[in-house]
């Protein structure tokens, strides 16, 4: 027999707002995959990565953790889950050290000090999150991905407001995420340049 | 995240963010002060009506501060993430409203023997006072965190918060006001310090989960 997969999608309905977005969506999603969401402004790729982190119920339709139901209590999937919406989850009044040990409280300072100087941030350690830049304030939520040990991380939108070198520090560590054994699914309209994804398209 | 560390992050918030306390227990003050200035300074008058002086200023000074309990976090996303953590929901709001609740009480408690002096409260009915504060008050963060949590994502959503929860403070404004007058003519007011505390239970029960549940629908 086979084994299950690491989440099962199974003929999900989502509704926001009346709007029903996605009507008996099904994929399967295993172990070292980069799924990528794909649809216009609107087709409900943000919905689809906050009903399976469990910020928001689904219409119809279940969630399988290796084959185990979660659709009811997602706590099991949350305690393997990093998600990083829209909106960064750090907090302004805050320093950058102050945010990522309340995220990781067991993070070893080592640990932290080489997280930031891959992302650059080593100099901004003790500065206030309201004083950094649009892309210094993504890099902050997503130093979180070098940090905390998760298996799944869902990233929406995790490439906006980065330059071009953050793209490819995040890209590469993707990939080594993924060659260990994790899995990515993300929402990004731009094309990712150095791995391989598979593509899932909420037609609007 | 633990338990633990977002109740560092909290108490670090709160530090950073003491002047929003700070101006609500100006407020508090100077309601008080201004009180006897504008209506009438003679003992007679003020001994009776200091509980319900106290009180209002109390009511109207937790309001103030519990109407921006939860904004910052929805806007900046980490209500999200206490969402998604995977720990119980209900528990980090409890959390958090405790400790609003210390950061605003332990300071008007510290202010109230100066102000009960102004207000010719005889010492006995001061720890009457003390006591009805220190029971009563938890209720009205526990209920104003619900109306909070409700309405985090309308805009101007304080005049609707007052609307809300206003009604749930009044009994126990009432009650609280009644235990100090009954204190002053010397009758058993027992009675209403069980009340008073029978509400703030039930709402330490009720309000971490009702709050959860608003939370919920307003990250939505
Ligand atoms: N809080 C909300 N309440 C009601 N409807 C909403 C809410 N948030 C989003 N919607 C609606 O749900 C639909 C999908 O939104 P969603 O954010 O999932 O789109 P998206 O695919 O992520 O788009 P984008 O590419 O712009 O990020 C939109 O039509 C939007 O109008
Ligand atoms: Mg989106």
């Amino acid at each position: 027999m086979q084994s299950p997969a690491f989440l099962t999608i199974s003929d999900l309905w989502i509704e926001r707002g009346e709007r029903v977005l996605c009507k008996g969506l099904n994929f399967n999603v295993s172990v070292g995959e980069i799924v990528r969401v794909l649809g216009d402004n609107g087709a409900g790729k943000s919905s689809l990565l906050k009903v399976i982190a469990g910020v928001i119920p689904s219409l119809e339709g279940c969630i399988y953790y290796f084959g185990q139901d979660i659709t009811q209590d997602h706590s099991r999937l949350q305690q393997d889950t990093l998600y990083i919406g829209h909106l960064s989850g750090v907090k302004n009044m805050l320093t950058v050290e102050e945010n990522l040990r309340w995220h990781c409280p067991d993070v070893t300072t080592d640990k932290l000090h080489s997280t930031l100087s891959i992302l650059g941030l080593l100099p901004l350690l003790s500065t206030s999150i309201k004083s950094l830049s649009a892309g210094q304030v993504r890099r902050v939520a997503l130093s979180r991905l070098w940090i905390q040990r998760k298996k799944l991380w869902l990233l929406d939108e995790p490439f906006v407001s980065l330059d071009a070198e953050g793209v490819a520090i995040l890209e590469s560590h993707m990939k080594q995420h993924v060659v260990a054994g994790g899995v990515v699914i993300l929402t990004t309209h731009q094309a990712l340049t150095s791995i391989h994804s598979r593509d899932i398209d909420l037609l609007s | 995240m633990t338990y633990t560390s977002f109740l560092k992050s909290e108490c670090l918030v709160l530090w950073r963010r003491k002047y929003d306390i700070f101006n609500a227990l100006l407020f508090f003050i100077m309601v008080v002060v201004l009180f006897p200035l504008g209506v009438n300074a003679s003992p007679e008058f003020l001994a009776p009506a200091a509980g319900g002086i106290i009180w209002c200023a109390a009511v109207l000074a937790i309001l103030m501060s519990i109407e921006s309990m939860f904004k910052e976090d929805y806007s900046d996303g980490s209500l999200e993430q206490l969402v998604v953590s995977g720990l119980s929901l209900p528990l980090l709001v409890l959390i958090k409203i405790s400790l609003q609740w210390v950061a605003v009480i332990f300071p008007l408690l510290v202010m109230m023997p100066l102000l009960s002096e102004m207000l010719y409260l005889s010492s006995g009915i001061f720890w009457v006072l003390v006591v009805t504060l220190i029971i009563g008050t938890p209720s009205l963060f526990l209920i104003g965190a619900i109306g909070s949590a409700l309405t985090v994502s309308i805009k101007q959503g304080g005049v609707l918060l007052m609307l809300l929860i206003l009604p749930f403070y009044l009994p126990v404004i009432i009650f609280a006001t009644s235990a100090i007058q009954t204190a002053q003519s010397g009758l058993p007011y027992s009675g209403l310090l069980a009340l008073l505390l029978a509400i703030s239970l039930l709402f330490l029960v009720v309000s971490p989960f009702m709050t959860a549940i608003s939370i919920k629908a307003s990250v939505n």
